[in-house]
This record gives structure tokens, C-alpha cells and sequence, in this order.
């Protein structure tokens, strides 16, 4: 069941087009991952899907509703973007307790838990935190509100190695303690491929991928050996990539093509990072290759 | 109803700076003006109390820090998923409860005031001569009233910021001084300053004071909530 709905979605400011015609869904309890470049557009269909950008046209249902000024839809939804500002007064423990005012589900002992373990200092001014810190207020938050459906937009911008695997390592034990519905937008997908099940993949303000993370790592592969072989092996199929070393080639070709001589090759599985950082260019190039008008590539 | 309260509470988490502030630059002020009477020196001050206008101070650090509601503390709530309604709904219930707080304790340094002489040197900040004989509800209504006008004024012009940034505020400044200039022009070319000079000393204090404040308060929040509704955090 999907519990958001994004339709023919586009959001335009002045002479920009942040958002493209973009439709898709989020599934009731998965793991999501919102991948793509900056100024793909990610952060701006995240602000709408919470109310807090209106779309130029098109329908965005969260809960079967609309979330704009909906007061029986957003206390469900939790979004914490590493861009959210806090009052010059506030204390980190201002923002904490502010939170659990508000969501309904809010878990105390776990925000307590929490607190120590990103070792926050609640008491300092919000004002006076480090990167790190602030980035450690809006994790803790995302977690411990457990809203239904929970989006962590670039949550861990100056968080060390061992804090980002704590919140992962959080997530994913509280994901498995309370379903929900999160979505994940990050520039690291190597270290989130593991956890997120499906895969949305903007560039442009448009969508260029969108399944479960299983069907998209089954859909390309990397093969490399005698560039005749590649080729053959290749054709009729969508190379996202390549690289040539003197008669040896390596491509990324999406769509794993059947009953195709492999003995001279080596096959490879794509990973997550891989396949949408080649799918990005390749629909960057395919556009550039459009808008000359003449469809080749210099 | 319970969401509008949770929603004004977050507006109060840190109550102590948020209702704090405005009375510790009162203390101040206070502070200030007995040393300069002290400083002044005179033995004994002419015939009753000299006024100050020192007790504008509060009203105006009010104003800004409702200005700083909308800017800072609109985009945090709108963060933690509240909506715009809500949040205006609240900070309408703060302002109320705010400027009854702080007319109760003008009346009350008002009592002191008169209980000490003048603070010991004969001036007057808070019991102010135009209030002789009043009630002490008139007396309280009468403080309480322009809060509201400049709290209202301030969440207004937060938002406005908020919304339209920098040049929408210089557009509301303008348009305001325009206003003001425009109006003086007109009442100057009829002829009216007879008259409006009789309106303000005919009034009642509590008209003047807390009815017509609080009726341009409620036009104020109005625009406030319509500006919100397409602000983004």
C-alpha cells in the first residue's frame, strides 16, 4: 500500500524549474532512498510532500490527502533537513522538548538514549553547536518522533563515520521495533544501499529510476574483456558507461542480456552508487544530446 | 484546542527569554532613569512628578521580539510539522497572555511607584498622570492595549520578512510612512488639527488606549494569518 502519491507533480520558481512533471509513490513501510545530484530537485518534492512548498500543478496525497495546512496529515510526518534553522534562544533541549510536544508518538527514553549516545550537549546554545551537533539534534528528533512517515533530507552533514553508523544502526533496529515509512535522501549511497528497499532517483527536477533497490542492482551489470566481445555482447542494450584500455573494454549496461556468449568475459554486479551515478550521466548526456538538436556527442 | 496550546507552548519553551527579555530591558531602563535622576540632583522637584516616556521601551523590544517570532521561531515549528494556522493561532494566544502578564506588572510597579514618591526622586515611568481616577481594570486594559497593536505589528512585519524577505519590508515601511506622510497632508490641507488634537484629548484613556489598539491588533493579525498562508519555513 502507498501512503504518498506524487502526480504530474511541478514545482517552478520564477525562470526555474526545480520539479518536472514527477510521479511516483512511497510504500507503507519500506525504507526509501531519494537519490540524486544537488539541485536535482530532492529537497524541493520533500518540502512538498510536508506542506511547506505548494506544487505549481499537480496532486501530492499524503494519507490519501492533501498535506498542505492539514492538520489531521502532518503530525504523521516527520522531516529533518540539514538545512532547518532553530531561535538564536534556543537551547538544544528547547528543540528536543519542542519536538515531543508535538508528535504523537514521541519516545522519551529513546531521545534520552540518544542524546547520549551522539553525545549532545543539551544544554548548550543551539547557536554554539558544531555541525555535527546540529546535524545530531535533527537525527535524534527524526528517530524518536517515530512518525508514520519520516524523511531525513542530507540528515548527517558534519556527522563523523562512527555517528553516521549509529544512526543507521538506530534506524534500522527501530525500523524493525516500528514499521514506518522513511525516506532517505543522501549524496552517500554507498553507505545507505544496504538498508533502503527502493530506489527513487531524480536529476533535473525528473524522475530517472524508480523500483526496489533488488529489481534495479538485477537490471545492469558491469562486463569487461575483448572490446569485440563486449560489443557484441552489448548491443541492442543501453550502455550507461565505458572505459577502453587499448583492446580491452568495460561497460555498464543496463538490461542484463540473455543467452549471450559470456566465456570470454567477466560479468560483474553493479553497485547501487554505480548504477545511478552512470544513469545520471547517461541522461544528463542523452539531454545535452537532445537540446543540440543534432543528437551526437563531442 | 490542545494542539493550540501545545503549539504556543514551543513559542514558550524558552519562556524565560521569550517573556523574560522585555521586562529585564524595563529593569534596565528603570535602572537607567533613577541614575540619571540621582545624577541630576534635584532636592526637590517642581510642582508633581515629572513624566518620562521610559516606559515605551518595553513596548517596542516586544515588537521585535515578535518580529524574530515569525523569523525564526515560524520556520522551526513549520519544521516540526504545525501548520500555519496553528502557528498564528498561537502566537495570537501568546500575545494575548503576554500583554495581560505585562499590564498587570506595569500596574503593579505603578503601585510601587506611588508607594515610594517616584522611586525616592519624584518621576514618574509607569503611573502615568492621564490615568488619575481610573479603575484598576481601566488602568490594566490601558497597559495591556498597545502591546497588543505593536506585538501584532511586529508577527506582521516578521512574516512579511518571512515571505517577500528584505524588499518586502522596505515595501511595508514605505508604504507605511507613505501613509502617515499622506495622512498629515491631508488633515494639514483641510484644516483638521483642531480637531484631531480634540480626539486625542477627549478619548478616554481606555478607548484610546486599549479599544482602538486592540481593534488595529485584530486587523494586524488578520494580514498576519493571509501573509502566512504562502510563507515557506
Amino acid at each position: 500500500m502507498s501512503v504518498v502519491n506524487l502526480r504530474g507533480v511541478t514545482k517552478r520558481y520564477r525562470d526555474t524549474l526545480a520539479v518536472d512533471d514527477v510521479s511516483f509513490d512511497l510504500h507503507e513501510n519500506r525504507i526509501h532512498g531519494l537519490l540524486g545530484r544537488n539541485g536535482a530537485g530532492k529537497s524541493t518534492v520533500m518540502r512538498m510532500l510536508t506542506g511547506q512548498e505548494i506544487p505549481t500543478s499537480g496532486q501530492v496525497r499524503v494519507f490519501g490527502e492533501n498535506p498542505y495546512e492539514n492538520a489531521a496529515v502532518l503530525p504523521r510526518v516527520c522531516f529533518i533537513k540539514e538545512s532547518q534553522r532553530y531561535p538564536d534562544i534556543f537551547l538544544a533541549r528547547h528543540a528536543l522538548e519542542a519536538a515531543a510536544m508535538v508528535f504523537p508518538n514521541w519516545d522519551q527514553d529513546f531521545a534520552d538514549r540518544l542524546v547520549e549516545e551522539f553525545r549532545l550537549p543539551v544544554k548548550r546554545r543551539v547557536r554554539k553547536l558544531s555541525r555535527g551537533q546540529l546535524s545530531s539534534v535533527g537525527v535524534i528528533i527524526g528517530l524518536a518522533a517515530r512518525a508514520p512517515v519520516t524523511l531525513f533530507d542530507e540528515p548527517y552533514l558534519g556527522l563523523d563515520a562512527v555517528a553516521r553508523q549509529a544512526f543507521y544502526d538506530h534506524l534500522i533496529a527501530d525500523y524493525g521495533r516500528y514499521p514506518r515509512t522513511i525516506v532517505l535522501s543522501t549524496h552517500l549511497i554507498d553507505e545507505v544501499a544496504d538498508i533502503i528497499e527502493d530506489v527513487t532517483v531524480i536529476d533535473r527536477g525528473r524522475i530517472v529510476m524508480d523500483d526496489s533497490s533488488e529489481n534495479l542492482r538485477s537490471q545492469a551489470v558491469t562486463v569487461s574483456g575483448p572490446t569485440n566481445a563486449v560489443e557484441q555482447f552489448a548491443d541492442g542494450h543501453d550502455v550507461l558507461h565505458r572505459e577502453d584500455l587499448g583492446g580491452f573494454t568495460r561497460v555498464v549496461v543496463s538490461g542484463i542480456p540473455a543467452d549471450r556468449d559470456t566465456a570470454s568475459l567477466q560479468v560483474e554486479p553493479v553497485s547501487l552508487q554505480q548504477l545511478v551515478v552512470r544513469t545520471t550521466q547517461f541522461h544528463d548526456a542523452a539531454l545535452a544530446g537532445a537540446g543540440n538538436g543534432k543528437g551526437d556527442r563531442s | 484546542m490542545t494542539q493550540l496550546v501545545k503549539v504556543a507552548r514551543i513559542q514558550l519553551v524558552n519562556a524565560r527569554m521569550v517573556l523574560g527579555m522585555p521586562l529585564l530591558v524595563l529593569v534596565c531602563v528603570l535602572a537607567a532613569n533613577i541614575a540619571i535622576f540621582v545624577a541630576i540632583g534635584t532636592a526637590s522637584p517642581p510642582e508633581g512628578a515629572t513624566v518620562t516616556g521610559a516606559l515605551v521601551s518595553i513596548y517596542i523590544v516586544t515588537l521585535v521580539t515578535h518580529v524574530q517570532t515569525m523569523t525564526q521561531m515560524f520556520p522551526f515549528a513549520l519544521g516540526l510539522s504545525v501548520t500555519r494556522r496553528e502557528f498564528v493561532a498561537a502566537a495570537g494566544l501568546v500575545v494575548f497572555g503576554q500583554a495581560l502578564l505585562y499590564g498587570v506588572i506595569i500596574w503593579l510597579m505603578s503601585l510601587l511607584e506611588r508607594a515610594t514618591g517616584g522611586w525616592g526622586l519624584g518621576f514618574a515611568m509607569f503611573d502615568l498622570p492621564f490615568l488619575e481616577g481610573s479603575n484598576v481594570v481601566t488602568r490594566i486594559l490601558v497597559y495591556a492595549g498597545p502591546f497588543l497593536l505593536l506585538s501584532f505589528a511586529g508577527l506582521w512585519t516578521g512574516i512579511v520578512y518571512q515571505r517577500w524577505g528584505q524588499p518586502g519590508v522596505w515595501a511595508l515601511v514605505l508604504a507605511f510612512g507613505a501613509l502617515v506622510v499622506g495622512l498629515m497632508a491631508l488633515i494639514g490641507w483641510q484644516g483638521w488639527w483642531q480637531q484631531v488634537f480634540d480626539f486625542f484629548a477627549e478619548t478616554p484613556a481606555l478607548l484610546l488606549f486599549a479599544v482602538y489598539p486592540a481593534l488595529i491588533g485584530v486587523v494586524l493579525a488578520a494580514f498576519t494569518y493571509l501573509t502566512s498562508r504562502r510563507a515557506v519555513p
